[in-house]
């Protein structure tokens, strides 16, 4: 081996060479930006991949968008208010708001926008969110009235999604959105190389305001550790990471600075209430107070996150220790076995997707071990995503781990799986009448305050009827040389500071 | 001449083969490209939004519909538009070919120019240390796996003296030659290495060969210095084995080095096959797929030739 | 037992036989249970721990020990790599001799299929077959077996279609001997070398392509270990955990060298003609 080291070695210096030659040619003022996984496509209503998300929220807006605290600011709209019914909506416009082909952000654009997402032909992510939705009107350029059927308060919280953003009209027409990119967010789609780079260039008639960067080169580095490794020797100044394992290293780095924001994505191990033996609640209480949940995140994600309860939002989550079995506790889980009929415990198969996200196999190991304590044999079988994704979709599993994306608001969060007619029944296996009210009150209340109390009380009955068992969020990761600055980490993991973000050189 | 259309005859046929397997193999797979574009969130679809978007893929008619559409294609240089990159299939590969085939060719330039010479030393100090140290070191280079190189060497780059490559922006070689080779130089080191340990195999076994030969004997008896000996005339019939195993690896390099193109994030051929397999992007894989195996064919005949041509013994009709 | 002198006075032979020989015992200790620790136990609180005393190589992120885990991962290894050669020869045997037996139409079709499968990328065949059925170790073995089924078929018939021209087969047939006789008894004797010496260095490569599918998450399934999951676990810890990545990867070579040694001393040994190749 020393033989072939000294090979490499002699070879490292003719490359070291080579990139003393090339470090300078960085353009100053050109943030360079590197992540693992690539957007999967453009068009900003139907794509829900987070590396999509990512890029398109730097290239279009939405009417209201969300700060770090999750509160509800202005995006194109610079003012709304619900009608005293709560069934009317009322936006007005920014008048400086501006697509990047020049023309102003109307009404008529807003309206075509909400259209394209309620046509059930486009597949637009969100809109299950606008069902509510009886008619949109425009009195004039800068206003637009959403008449609801009903009052709906969780619909603002929907709107600063990413998934929600104006498009123009007249791309709508021409049926281009998907293929141009065309937005009125502080960046212009310049090129686009799928799983390879991207670069966007600052827009200049951004009603924002200037950018403090001339633009953003990202390339797609598929491997983290070769993130990091860019990161190091200074080609790289701002990264996304996933990987735990990786981020934890970057805080050793003098020159860099890791960024951690909580997430609203959940670690979760989904059991299926429709098979057996886990349709007997005392066996999935049992599954729940068996599992320790903080061993999970100290070993899977080496302890870089929070136990959570089914709400992660901050504003409605309640305390994990108030919850049901939140405190591993071995005896009464066997007990709870044992009731069930099930002393001797039984055997399931548990699929988790590789990769996917990066601590899901070391999950899995942990689970299986901790089950294993109250007769729980645990057969592990990872899948690549996407066939993964098509069995979690016919809920053809005994139980899956999974990494489920988090909402702001709990019923947008939760109406898809705990709702009697939403639209991921199939995958939760488990109507309930209890959880459904209780999201169906949430739905209408517009008090803030009593909707805390009414989401606080779906979470206490959710995690007792533990159809699934919740495990912790982790955090999301940027790292950053330490000249870049203006960054506010988001917890929806959102990268929209990067408009004011600036090089110090 | 003949044996050159009788072997490009058979290439339409292989190639069907290889297009209907890859066109069942890939639909086979669980998942769709539906499901590969929304995730799980592909759950929230209606059946009439399925059925667009099944459109819209063009993967909503049966499969013998798709592949005559598919196949009927072909002959008009039609192979279909990736769905991930919005643009023709031929296109797309054609951006990531040159980078394939720069890398297998610096490749096989460091297998050769390390592997020749070594090769010819080792013979000539045949069962000596030298020799031994050799055969060790090519024995050793060929029995590791490349991802284990490209992992080392990171390693050590990063770890012990926060250098590397510029990766992820690819700067191809006619933008600015030196910049392009500092990024290719050690993924082309990492897959040289095993490489230049068969060839360095292959070339002292061969040379062993041809310096026992009797003409070679017959030069050395004349008085010939021993260097015209080795290089002049032992050499380029030792070449012969050496040609082909260069070909046959050189083929094999030319459909992409998917492990060793994922260490260090080059945008080539068998990333590119992986992630639209990934991404279920079908007409990408076909057309990708029938490009290397045509590749393949290609190479191997040229080495067949290469063969024939250095070595008038062979008869190519016999084969 | 010829042969076992013949490849012990073989410098490589003996080195390759001897470091097979250790790769066998150390997988069969593993399978016996004869690990210095449970290799699926989570010691919680030993995570990640440099080699000790107690832990000869170390632990992983789960605390699991790394020997007995390296232990298992080479049975586990040995099994996919055996198992597929196995397969692949048997398969190629058979489909090489009935081509070269037969001839005409179902010769030509056969090596046009064989050619379809070469001309595939072999680690990307592999990646199919391993995605349409889901990963597994019977999986691995499958889709090793299937792309190097087409070289033994090659390897197979080429002797076969010189040896079936050669007199003595002629005259077996003249004698009226069966024709399965004849395949088995003389043709198959005639191929013992060539094919002892493929088998050898494809349990090199199968071994290489069983750690490259475990790399890419579609080998070997956890907890269970393989020297190239093992691997694949420790490319994000490298940096925390050196020994994780170190010691796989030199088990792995050395298994491929053990190989690849063995098999180059038996083909000096059974087959001089072919040195040259």
């Amino acid at each position: 081996m020393t033989s072939k080291f000294k090979y490499f070695l002699g070879a490292t210096t003719a490359v070291m060479i080579g990139l003393s030659a090339v470090a300078g040619h960085a353009d100053a003022a050109t943030l360079r930006m590197a992540w693992a996984q690539d957007a999967t496509g453009l068009d900003p209503h139907k794509q829900t991949a987070f590396s999509s998300l990512r890029l398109l929220e730097l290239i279009y807006e939405p009417l209201v968008r969300l700060d770090a605290d999750l509160k509800i600011v202005p995006g194109i709209a610079t003012s709304w208010e619900f009608s005293a019914d709560g069934k009317q909506l009322t936006f007005k416009l920014d008048p400086k708001a501006k697509f990047q082909n020049g023309a102003a952000v109307t009404s008529a654009d807003v309206k075509a926008s909400f259209e394209r997402i309620l046509d059930e032909a486009t597949g637009a992510a969100n809109r299950a969110n606008y069902l509510s939705i009886e008619s949109i009107e425009t009195p004039d350029a800068g206003t637009v009235v959403f008449k609801l059927k009903q009052p709906d308060a969780p619909i603002l919280t929907a709107m600063t999604d990413t998934n929600s953003s104006i498009v123009p009209a007249s791309e709508i027409a021409a049926g281009t959105i998907g293929t141009k990119a065309v937005g009125s967010g502080p960046f212009k789609l310049e090129k686009w190389d799928p799983n390879s780079k991207a670069a966007l260039v600052a827009n200049k008639d951004w009603a924002g305001g200037a950018t403090g960067v001339d633009g953003i080169e990202i390339s797609v580095l598929p491997d983290e550790t070769a993130i990091l490794a860019a990161m190091r020797t200074g080609q790289v100044d701002f990264a996304l990471l996933n990987d735990p394992l990786i981020a934890t290293l970057v805080p050793n780095e003098p020159k860099l600075q890791l960024n951690r924001a909580p997430l609203l994505a959940y670690h979760v191990l989904q059991l299926n209430p429709a098979r057996k033996p886990m349709n007997e609640l005392a066996v999935r209480q049992a599954i729940s107070c068996a599992v320790d949940r903080k061993a999970v995140l100290d070993t899977a994600s080496l302890g870089e996150g929070q136990v959570t309860g089914p709400i992660t939002a901050p504003f409605f989550a309640s305390d994990p220790n108030s919850l049901f079995c939140y405190k591993q506790d071995v005896e009464k889980a066997k007990k709870l076995m044992a009731d069930a009929g099930f002393a001797d415990g039984f055997s399931a198969t548990v699929i988790a997707a590789t990769g996917e996200p990066p601590t899901a196999a070391a999950e899995a190991q942990v689970l299986q071990s901790q089950l294993a304590e109250i007769g729980v044999k645990l057969d592990i079988k990872m899948m690549e995503l996407n066939v993964y994704v098509d069995t979690w979709l016919k809920g053809d599993f005994d139980m899956a781990v999974a990494l489920n994306g988090g909402r702001p608001d709990p019923y947008t969060m939760y109406n898809r799986y705990w709702t009697k007619n939403g639209n991921l029944q199939k995958v939760s296996n488990f109507a309930d009448d209890t959880l459904d009210k209780l999201l169906q009150d949430g739905r209408a209340e517009t008090d803030p305050e009593k909707r805390k109390a009414i989401f606080a009380e779906f979470d206490k009955q959710l995690a007792e009827k533990a159809p699934w068992i919740w495990l912790y969020t982790g955090y999301g990761y940027i790292a950053q040389q330490k000249n870049v600055q203006g960054f506010v980490p988001m917890p929806t993991g959102s990268l929209v500071s990067l408009g004011k973000v600036t090089i110090q050189q | 001449m003949s044996y050159v259309i009788r072997r490009l005859r058979a290439f339409p046929l292989v190639l069907i083969g290889v297009s209907i397997i890859v066109f069942i193999a890939i639909r086979l797979v669980p998942g769709d490209s539906i499901t590969a574009m929304l995730g799980t969130e592909a759950g929230l679809l209606t059946p009439q939004q399925r059925d667009s978007l099944a459109v819209y893929f063009g993967i909503d008619q049966p499969w013998p519909v798709q592949y005559w559409r598919w196949f009927t294609g072909l002959f008009s240089g039609d192979l279909g538009i990736s769905v991930t990159y919005g643009k023709p299939v031929l296109t797309v590969i054609l951006e990531r070919f040159p980078l394939t085939l720069e890398l297998a060719l610096l490749a096989m330039l460091i297998a050769l120019s390390i592997g020749v010479p070594a090769g010819v030393f080792a013979a000539t100090r045949n069962e000596r240390p030298a020799d031994l140290g050799v055969r060790v070191a090519a024995m050793i280079g060929q029995s590791t796996p490349s991802f284990v190189v490209g992992l080392v060497i990171i390693y050590i780059l990063s770890a012990g003296f926060g250098v590397l490559p510029t990766m992820g922006a690819f700067t191809p070689i006619w933008q600015d030659p030196l910049q392009n080779l500092g990024q290719m130089i050690l993924p082309a080191i990492t897959l040289g290495c095993a490489f230049a340990s068969s060839v360095t195999r292959v070339t002292r076994s061969a040379m062993l060969d041809v310096l026992s030969d009797d003409y070679v004997r017959t030069a050395r008896s004349k008085g010939t210095p021993e260097r015209q000996v080795i290089w002049r005339h032992a050499l380029p019939n030792a070449l012969v084995p050496v040609v082909t195993l260069s070909g046959i690896e050189f083929g094999y390099l030319l459909g992409g080095a998917v492990i060793v193109e994922q260490i260090y994030a080059l945008p080539g051929l068998g990333r590119m096959v992986l992630e639209a397999i990934l991404q279920r992007d079908y007409a990408l894989v076909q057309g990708a797929v029938l490009f290397i195996a045509l590749n393949f064919m290609i190479v191997n005949l040229l080495v067949d030739l290469a063969y024939a041509a250095l070595d008038p013994r062979i008869r190519l009709e016999g084969r | 037992m010829r042969i076992l002198r013949a490849i012990f006075s073989h410098p490589s032979g003996r080195i390759g036989g001897a470091i097979v020989l250790v790769y066998l015992l150390v997988a069969l200790a593993g399978a016996v249970g004869l690990t210095p620790h449970d290799p699926l136990m989570q010691y919680r609180i030993d995570r990640l721990q440099a080699p000790t005393s107690s832990y000869w190589m170390g632990t992983d992120l789960f605390g699991r020990d790394v020997m007995s885990r390296l232990m298992k991962g080479v049975g586990q290894s040995f099994t996919v790599a055996f198992f597929s050669v196995a397969l692949a020869t048997l398969a190629g045997t058979v489909l090489g001799l009935t081509a070269a037996w037969y001839g005409g139409r179902w010769d030509t079709l056969l090596m046009r299929f064989m050619d379809v499968l070469l001309a595939f990328p072999a680690i990307l065949l592999a990646l199919l077959i391993v995605t349409i059925i889901g990963p597994g170790t019977w999986t691995s073995v499958a889709a090793i077996s299937i792309v190097y089924t087409p070289i033994f078929t090659r390897v197979v018939r080429g002797p076969a279609l010189s040896l079936k021209a050669r007199d003595f087969v002629d005259a077996a047939r003249t004698f009226g001997s069966s024709r399965t006789y004849i395949l088995t008894r003389h043709l198959l004797l005639n191929l013992v070398a060539p094919l002892t010496v493929q088998v050898t260095l494809a349990l090199a490569w199968a071994l290489l392509t069983e750690a490259g599918l475990s790399f890419l998450g579609l080998g070997t399934q956890p907890p269970a270990s393989s020297l190239g999951l093992m691997l694949s676990d420790a490319r994000n810890l490298m940096e925390q955990a050196p020994w994780l990545l170190a010691f796989p990867a030199v088990a792995i070579m050395l298994s491929i060298l053990g190989f690849n040694l063995l098999g180059d001393a038996l083909r000096d040994i059974l087959d001089p003609k072919t040195r040259r190749a």
